[in-house]
């Protein structure tokens, strides 16, 4: 490899990575204008506001320390989860194929889990006004239970992200596993050339069942309705994320958006074959695949109400059997 | 509630707390301010307080020694959702003690308004039970079809919130129908039911959400009947208590008493839903029937009363008012809300359901605390 | 217009403190932003119920003893800029239930909302019309964009 092409390649991820960060800013707009505000029959919001103008917004806030034991860990949270989100999309650029042992589906399973745990570290560490450290008289003569321990509603978003560790997304890691079968290997960069060979992995019996599987888990690990149990209005309100404010608030805006893209450039790259890449023109399959998958979960996020771990339990089971029926197609 | 008393029910003395989270007073599932600790274990609701009292501002202590035409419309301003109620009821009060009789015109406008209000304050709470369920669509929808209602309280009372239109013997001037008004009430109601027919059908055959509320917040009808509960909450657990049977201004309307069997959310939101069909129905008779004549008997003189009572059947239960009246003047008034009553009931409803249930709970027994932040006096049974 | 200001103006995270009047106000302006019909969200006017994601504080209601204290951690914990906008009669001047008879005032109500936190806009009514509150979002917003 020489400096010449090691520079295309450079210039290739960074260009790939603008692109990804201009498509992700309008995502959340084009799931609340066109989805759910014209289900909801409404005008609903300018489609640059959600993803492009909040986020700018809150940088030009005033910089507060959270309510926290640990302020700056805290804040860095968000953060640290873009830069992850960030490295999901470099390792499955194909400019990054040579590098073997990296760019393979172990890592990206290990990024997603770290993207997860971090929800996990968000709710311990958040310690809003609005749950134990509103001043409000609680525990006076006549109170029940007035010995009993006292925990924030964050804490409770802490306990449902390690369930969602636990099992949660099982669904997506199951879906990541199909292509890895069929292809025979966990290497993305075999993944992508076993589908030039023989065609994306999509339009056959497991990968559609795995397609399915992989959407489920991509609404589980966006938090988005009706898989949203770290983010309930009816309870925890925004869970985690409740502490945030100015810049980590637009961190958290941005880093949505950016999940959902590079969520999508994911599914792309293992079922249809189609890593990002800024020097083809297959980048605007990618463009279009976030898309589709933004609309088809707006359309399911706003007809269907917030799922209890009643009805969590059972439909993560139901997905990640599915998910194991698409693996065991995949090897007959 | 007290502790001590003898209502509480569960064990809950004996049972091992893991933890407290405590929500409100400002809280997105609970949009008025009150405070509930839930107990829980391993996200399981083990026992739930509610706490009021944050939002007492003392009406009745304000309606002390007011003249009686001003104490009324005060009343009014008790609660933003069945104002109109609480200014009937105020005023059945004067007309029973001082021995009023009503133009019957007047008697219809009244329920015309009654029922309207009965209609707004049920969709509201269909609103706010899909918003607590997470369903941000149905919710819009409600707010949606509960805006033809509005605009028919608009025009009758003048305003979108503040409406009541009983004056002492009659109603106001304002709230007279011409026949503009009746049509466009009757075109209102034709709008609504079809309307809410079709969310009704939607709702009920939407497995995702019936699965959220069918047997969530379960409310026993021995428990229900120990609570004292009253209206809609108490009817969902299959007791036909409607005080709008024993009202003379409803004698000549016919309408059905609206129970379910379970008492759960979903039991609750469907009373509520058939009941706005009802109120439909008794909207329709009143508008046909509207008979000729004033909407005011100012025939009447003011008179030193004692203490005079009157319960009428609002859209949370069984609203009660009673002052007595010197030298035109209010004097030792009482205001006792449906929602008091229902506080019990929230609190039983929440436990066993998992935490983020325990909202849908409360919101079920359709919480008004405004009305309900009055200085009650808890009497050991 | 500077970048600061325009996303300013095109982003307006709406809080609503509700602290104790009679509920009227409250769903007339939850109305206002949910109800299709008014929508205010095409006004890029978003609800929230979190502090720390707030531009703007509406209060209605008169401020009741309990409420006083919480209503002030709420906006401490609102990150500048901030401007609150009061709703209706009670938040304005305590309403009915602040003078009990003549100049007696009511020992309840801690309020009007001016007396605890500083407020920017005031929007009169009671209740307030959904149409008035946009408004008064739309009186507080110079004081959110000219701020540093």
């Amino acid at each position: 490899m020489t400096i010449v092409d090691s520079l295309i390649a450079l210039i290739a991820v960074i260009g790939t990575l603008i692109v990804a960060f201009v498509v992700s800013v309008w995502l959340p707009g084009v799931e609340r204008k066109f989805i759910h505000a014209r289900i909801q029959q409404r005008i609903g919001p300018p489609i640059s506001t959600p993803g492009l103008m909040s986020p700018i917004k809150f940088f030009f806030k005033e910089i507060i320390k959270p309510n926290s034991p640990m302020p700056r860990l805290y804040n860095s949270l968000p953060l640290i989860g873009i830069i992850i989100t960030i490295f999901l999309l470099i390792i499955i650029m194909p400019q990054l194929y040579p590098l073997a042992a990296f760019s393979s589906v172990i890592a990206l399973v290990g990024l997603l889990k770290i993207e997860e745990i971090l929800y996990m570290f968000m709710g311990s560490l958040s310690k809003s006004v609005l749950s134990l450290n509103m001043p409000f008289p609680d525990v006076v003569k006549g109170a029940k239970h007035p010995d009993v321990p006292r925990s924030f509603v964050e804490e409770l978003s802490s306990m449902r992200a390690f369930r969602l560790i636990a099992f949660g997304s099982f669904p997506i890691y199951l879906a990541i596993f199909v292509p890895v079968a069929m292809a025979g290997s966990i290497f993305l960069g075999d993944i992508v050339a076993y589908q030039q060979f023989n065609g994306p992995v999509l339009f056959s019996l497991a990968g559609i069942l795995g397609a399915v599987v992989y959407f489920i888990g991509f609404m589980i690990l966006l938090n988005e309705y009706p898989f949203s149990i770290l983010k309930t209005k009816a309870d925890v309100i925004e869970g985690p994320l409740l502490e945030y404010a100015s810049k980590s608030r637009a961190y958290v805006y941005i880093s949505r958006g950016i999940l959902m893209f590079v969520l999508a450039c994911i599914f792309s790259t293992l079922f249809l074959g189609l890593p990002p890449n800024i020097l083809s023109w297959t980048i605007l399959l990618n463009i279009l695949v976030a898309l589709i998958f933004t609309i088809l979960m707006a359309i399911l996020s706003a007809f269907s109400p917030i799922f209890t771990f009643k009805q969590f339990y059972p439909v993560v089971t139901g997905v990640s059997i599915l998910g194991i029926l698409a693996i065991m197609v995949s090897f007959l | 509630m007290d502790e001590d008393n003898k209502i509480t029910l569960g064990n809950s003395k004996k049972q091992v707390i893991e933890t407290e989270v405590p929500m409100g007073t400002v809280h997105s599932a609970a949009i008025e301010p009150y405070r509930i600790r839930l107990f829980v274990e391993d996200e399981v609701v083990k026992d739930a307080e509610i706490t009021i009292g944050v939002n007492h501002r003392g009406v009745e202590r304000i309606m002390e020694g007011l003249p009686v035409e001003k104490a009324n419309s005060l009343t009014e301003k008790i609660c933003g959702i069945c104002s109109n109620s609480h200014i009937w009821n105020s005023v059945l009060v004067a007309e029973k003690a001082l021995g009023i009789e009503v133009p019957e015109r007047a008697q219809n406008i009244r329920i015309i308004t009654e029922e309207l209000e009965r209609l707004h304050s049920h969709l509201l709470y269909l609103a706010h039970g899909n918003e607590v369920l997470g369903h941000e669509t149905f919710s819009m929808r409600l707010f949606y079809i509960r805006e033809t209602v509005m605009e028919l309280l608009r025009m009758i009372g003048g305003n979108r919130v503040q409406y009541g239109v009983p004056i002492i013997g009659g109603v106001r001037p304002r709230a007279e129908l011409n026949q503009m008004k009746i049509q466009k009430i009757q075109e209102g109601m034709n709008l609504l039911e079809e309307k809410i027919s079709d969310f009704a059908e939607r709702f009920v055959s939407d497995p995702m959400i019936m699965s959220r509320i069918t047997g969530v917040g379960t409310l026993k009808k021995e428990d229900a009947l120990r609570l004292a509960t009253s209206g809609p909450t108490l009817r969902a657990t299959g007791v036909a208590v409607d005080i709008r049977r024993d009202m003379k201004e409803y004698d000549p309307f016919e309408f059905d008493v609206i129970t379910q069997d379970d008492g759960d959310v979903k039991s609750n939101l469907l009373v509520r839903v058939l009941e706005n069909l009802e109120s439909i129905k008794i909207i329709r008779q009143a508008v046909n029937h509207l008979p000729e004549g004033k909407i005011t008997n100012r025939s009447w003189d003011m008179q030193d009363t004692p203490i005079t009572k009157s319960y009428i059947e609002v859209p949370r239960g069984k609203l009660y008012h009673s002052y007595a009246l010197e030298e035109g003047r209010v004097r030792h008034s009482i205001v006792r809300t449906p929602s008091i009553a229902n506080i019990g009931a929230m609190q039983y409803a929440c436990i066993g359901s998992h935490i983020t249930d325990a909202q849908l709970a409360v919101v079920q027994c359709d919480p008004c605390f405004t009305c309900t932040d009055r200085a009650i006096q808890i009497i050991q049974l | 217009m500077s970048l600061k200001s325009y996303s300013r103006a095109r982003a307006v995270h709406v809080m609503l403190v509700y602290t104790g009047g009679c509920n009227g106000c409250d769903i007339e302006i939850v109305n206002c932003i949910f109800s299709p019909k008014y929508d205010a969200e095409q006004y890029k006017i978003f609800l929230t119920w979190n502090p720390r994601e707030a531009d703007v504080l509406v209060v209605t209601g008169p401020v009741t003893k309990h409420n006083e204290k919480p209503l002030k951690a709420i906006y401490e914990a609102i990150p500048e800029p901030k401007a609150v906008i009061a709703a209706g009669a009670c938040a304005l001047m305590g309403g009915v239930y602040k003078n009990i008879h003549g100049d007696i005032p009511s020992e309840e109500i801690s309020g009007p909302v001016d007396k605890i936190i500083p407020v920017d806009a005031k929007v009169p009514g009671c209740a307030v019309r959904p149409e008035d509150v946009l408004a008064g979002a739309v009186a507080a917003l110079p004081k959110l964009l000219d701020a540093e």
